[in-house]
């Protein structure tokens, strides 16, 4: 029956229910959810709204998917049901370069839009580390950040108006000019629960007319940590201040040649971006605040190719974890940065009495860390462990003021540990919102929300 | 502790107050005005019957300024002069730009949504907001977001109650991510006459050093600079260091002389204020005798819309000021006359084809004996039933602010 009406409404081509197909999209980059009922590829609008109004009528779950590069099992089916993949809807509809912003679809790749961009001298700021492959859409659902949002800010300050369907297969704009309340605020990171994203506009930025970029290394973590601090203390906000660990700089050199420092305890790669006297003046400032902290290297990229080889292997840094172990489990935590010593120390100590090999590589200008666990899949004692030392990481954020995800998402994996940071009557406010856009909990189920709370369950 | 100024009104000094106050009300079916630094109340009709106000002046602390962080907590109730004031002891400041800053509140400010000419270079103001705690109709208190400047865990709630007109909740205190306070300021004043003016917005749209503000004026002269009142302006605002305000300043100089602008003033000392005067002249009234619209739209079609607007109002042989942000694309109206029984006599047919030519546009000042008989929001959203709903589920008895917000929410 929904097999078959899907087929009626969108399409074969648009419809996968083949066992090996469906098995593609019960997983995402976090775990493995339930095979789905069905997997559609809209090519509209239109057959979103046409699907929904299906899926709702057979009482299918409805999962809207982006590429499925979440780290926490935001898109996996958790009760089956209907994913949506917006793989046929990639397109960039409409620039409008007067007005710097771009109507996408949401499964436009995110490089993809500033690459189109480009000519006319704009790009999109949100650049998730899995930008090559991820969407918009998925971005929008997770409210992505990534290493230029220390000073772009996150997907949420770059999405103008949206165009959702609703769970009733209703379609409905939100615009940050209409009068009214910041739907479009609401909708920006909430994992697909409660609308379904079908087209954006967003917000493009000028090129920089400069952008230069420089690597200190130090020979401690903490000073590492401190000069953080002190450039932000400078009044400089870079446009990215990322920072990589000793466990991380081996591997990531090997595999990317980028000329890092295999011998450092600790490497900052700073980014500034703007105009050419101003970018001395904070060169110079940066340089400064850095040898205070008694940085051993200072680096400043000479050309484009050394920049982008720096930047490679910063972004391609997790897949050099493989030089250390067959797999790698990413937590997300912030903390505020004056605590990032705190944090690693924390990091450490959930990880070193089990045997865990612990790499750092992260946004340290926003006071962000990913921890990257090493362990090995086959081995059951490893896993446990090594989800034990992400519980004590969480905690640990949470002591220190922080909190439990700062760009993947909570999804299906944190939603139990969002209790750690809201009270009973923060949750059940939230789930106000979620009443009123999906009563009856088809979209996206078992997703932030800790299991089992509606409203009155929280209580 | 509640310090009752007059009849049915509560100034709530603590928490408690606020949340005391409100529960009392929703439970016995009172209606309550919430009231901030009141300077925007010339936004939304008067609530068809307000029990108690409710003003949140006396929550006025700043409760940490993590200066090292860059972030800060403060009650919903500072004056926003105060707020930035407190921040700049320590060289920051957040970039909420609401007219009469000295006295309102960042609670109100924010509340009201109102979205601020240094949005395209700064962000807008809810996007410095990275935290808060309100409390609901029935004194719940709520938080969400937390202390620091990334945070995806929960939805985004102070996204939601920005911008809501104290209809959902109101604000106890607000978290923020603050900034750098930039090194210099200036003002760039040049005439504009409107025949320069189309050739002369292109030109500031593609300036190489965005200014952190750019307006085209014409009139509002005794409120920004005391001016003769009909002169055509350019005011543009740059931000930042000495250096980058040099080359802005020959850029900005050249851009306008391509345009035929031949003289432009420089500002340095007073910068500050003069931004402030243009951003206090958006709501500034002529008493009794004039309205002004807001309408939103895109950068590109500004003057288009400040335009039509203006001579809609002048068909009706209306006086006109108008102010459109260059860079935003906000556009500002007033629309008076010389005294308040012409005022009355012209404004009804003059706000009917103003809402047929742009049903967007909403009131944002003039009295309230003036506005009264015109529904001041405009054309309703698209989304408007989800904003009922909403409206519905967070404030069932409708206690907070009835019928002030946008389809009478």
């Amino acid at each position: 029956m929904l097999q078959q009406r899907l087929v009626e409404a969108l399409g074969a081509d648009a419809v996968k229910t083949a066992p090996e197909d469906l098995a593609v999209y019960a997983f995402d980059a976090y775990s493995q959810g339930v095979m789905p009922a069905a997997v559609v590829l809209p090519g509209s609008t239109r057959e979103v709204a046409a699907a929904v109004k299906i899926a709702n009528d057979c009482g299918e779950p409805i999962i809207p998917r982006g590429a499925g590069t979440g780290l926490c099992g935001g898109a996996i089916p958790a009760r089956g049901g209907v994913v949506f993949s917006f793989a046929r809807m990639n397109r960039v509809l409409e620039v409008d370069v007067r007005n710097r912003r771009a109507r996408v679809q949401p499964g436009l790749i995110n490089l993809d839009l500033s690459k189109h961009v480009a000519q006319a001298g704009l790009f999109y700021a949100p650049d998730p580390s899995s930008q090559k492959v991820s969407t918009i859409g998925g971005n929008i659902g997770t409210n992505a950040g990534g290493p230029h949002c220390l000073s772009y800010g996150t997907t949420v300050n770059h999405v103008l108006e949206l165009e959702i369907v609703d769970e009733n297969g209703d379609v409905i704009t939100t615009s940050l000019d209409d009068i009214g309340y910041d739907l479009t605020g609401v909708l920006v990171g909430s994992e697909g629960t409660l609308a379904i994203v079908t087209s954006a506009w967003v917000r493009l930025l000028r090129q920089p007319e400069t952008v230069r970029v420089w690597l200190a290394a130090f020979d401690d973590v903490n000073a590492a940590s401190a000069a953080v601090t002190g450039i932000i203390g400078a009044g400089i906000i870079p446009t990215a201040l990322e920072m990589m660990d000793q466990v991380m700089l081996p591997p990531i050199e090997a595999a990317f040649h980028a000329g890092y420092p295999t011998d450092a305890a600790a490497v900052l790669l700073i980014e500034s971006a703007g105009f050419e006297d101003e970018m001395n003046l904070h060169e110079s400032e940066i340089r400064r605040v850095v040898k205070e902290h008694n940085a051993t290297t200072w680096r400043a990229a000479k050309t484009e190719a050394e920049r982008d080889a720096l930047w490679a292997g910063r972004k391609g840094a997790l897949g050099a974890t493989g030089r250390i172990a067959p797999n790698y489990y990413i937590q997300d935590i912030v903390v505020p940065r004056t605590k990032l010593p705190q944090a690693l120390q924390a990091v450490a100590d959930a990880c070193e009495p089990q045997g865990i090999i612990a790499g750092n590589v992260f946004h340290a200008g926003d006071g962000n860390l990913h921890p990257l666990l090493m362990y090995d899949r086959g081995d059951t004692k490893q896993v446990a462990a090594v989800i034990e030392a992400g519980n004590q990481i969480l905690e640990a954020a949470v002591d220190l003021g922080g909190t439990i995800s700062g760009e993947h998402g909570i999804g299906y994996e944190k939603r139990d540990t969002l209790r750690r940071i809201f009270s009973t009557d923060d949750l059940a406010t939230m789930s106000r919102v979620r009443e009123v856009f999906d009563p009856r909990r088809r979209l996206n189920p078992e997703k932030i929300f800790p299991a089992g709370v509606g409203c009155a369950e929280v209580q | 502790m509640i310090a009752s100024t007059a009849p049915g009104r509560v100034v709530a000094k603590s928490i408690e107050t606020l949340r005391e106050t409100l529960g009392r009300c929703d439970r016995e079916g009172l209606k309550v005005l919430i009231e901030g630094g009141k300077t925007l109340a010339g936004m939304g009709p008067a609530m068809p019957r307000a029990d108690v106000s409710l003003a949140t002046t006396g929550l006025d602390k700043m409760l940490a300024h993590e200066f090292a962080d860059l972030t800060c907590s403060a009650q919903s109730g500072m004056r926003v002069a105060q707020f930035n004031a407190a921040l700049a002891k320590h060289g920051q400041f957040v970039p909420i730009d609401v007219p009469l800053r000295k006295k309102a509140t960042i609670g109100g400010s924010l509340a009201a949504g109102w979205p601020g000419p240094r949005r395209h270079f700064y962000g807008r103001a809810r996007d410095f907001v990275i935290g808060s705690q309100v409390c609901l109709a029935d004194g719940t208190l709520a938080n969400s977001g937390g202390m620091v400047v990334k945070n995806v865990s929960g939805y985004n709630m102070e996204k939601l109650y920005i911008g809501s007109f104290g209809t959902l909740a109101v604000f106890t205190h607000l978290n923020f991510k603050t900034l750098p306070i930039p090194k210099k300021r200036r003002a760039l004043i040049a005439p504009l006459p409107e025949a320069t003016r189309p050739r002369a917005v292109a030109q500031i749209a593609s300036l190489a050093v965005t200014p952190a503000a750019a307006f085209c004026v014409e009139g509002f002269g005794k409120n920004i600079d005391g001016s003769d009142d009909i002169d055509g302006r350019v005011l543009l605002y740059f931000e930042g260091s000495e250096e980058l305000l040099e080359r802005a300043t020959l850029d900005a100089r050249s851009a306008l002389g391509k345009a035929g602008v031949p003289e432009t003033t420089i500002v340095d000392t007073g910068a500050s204020e003069s931004f402030d005067r243009t951003l206090d002249a958006c709501i500034a009234n002529k008493r009794g005798r004039s309205i002004t619209y807001r309408l939103f739209g895109t950068p590109g079609t500004a003057e288009e819309r400040a335009v039509r607007l203006r001579d809609a109002a002048n068909r009706h042989e209306l006086f006109t000021d108008v102010l459109f942000d260059v860079m935003n694309g906000d556009v500002f109206m007033r629309a008076s006359e010389r005294d308040a029984r012409r005022f009355a006599e012209k404004i009804g047919a003059c706000h009917a084809e103003l809402r047929e030519l742009e049903p967007r546009c909403a009131i944002v000042a003039g009295d309230t004996a003036a506005r009264a008989s015109f529904e001041p929001w405009g054309a309703v959203p698209p989304a408007i039933e989800k904003m009922r709903a909403l409206k519905a589920r967070f404030d069932p008895h409708g206690t907070l602010n009835p019928g002030r917000f946008i389809g009478g929410i």
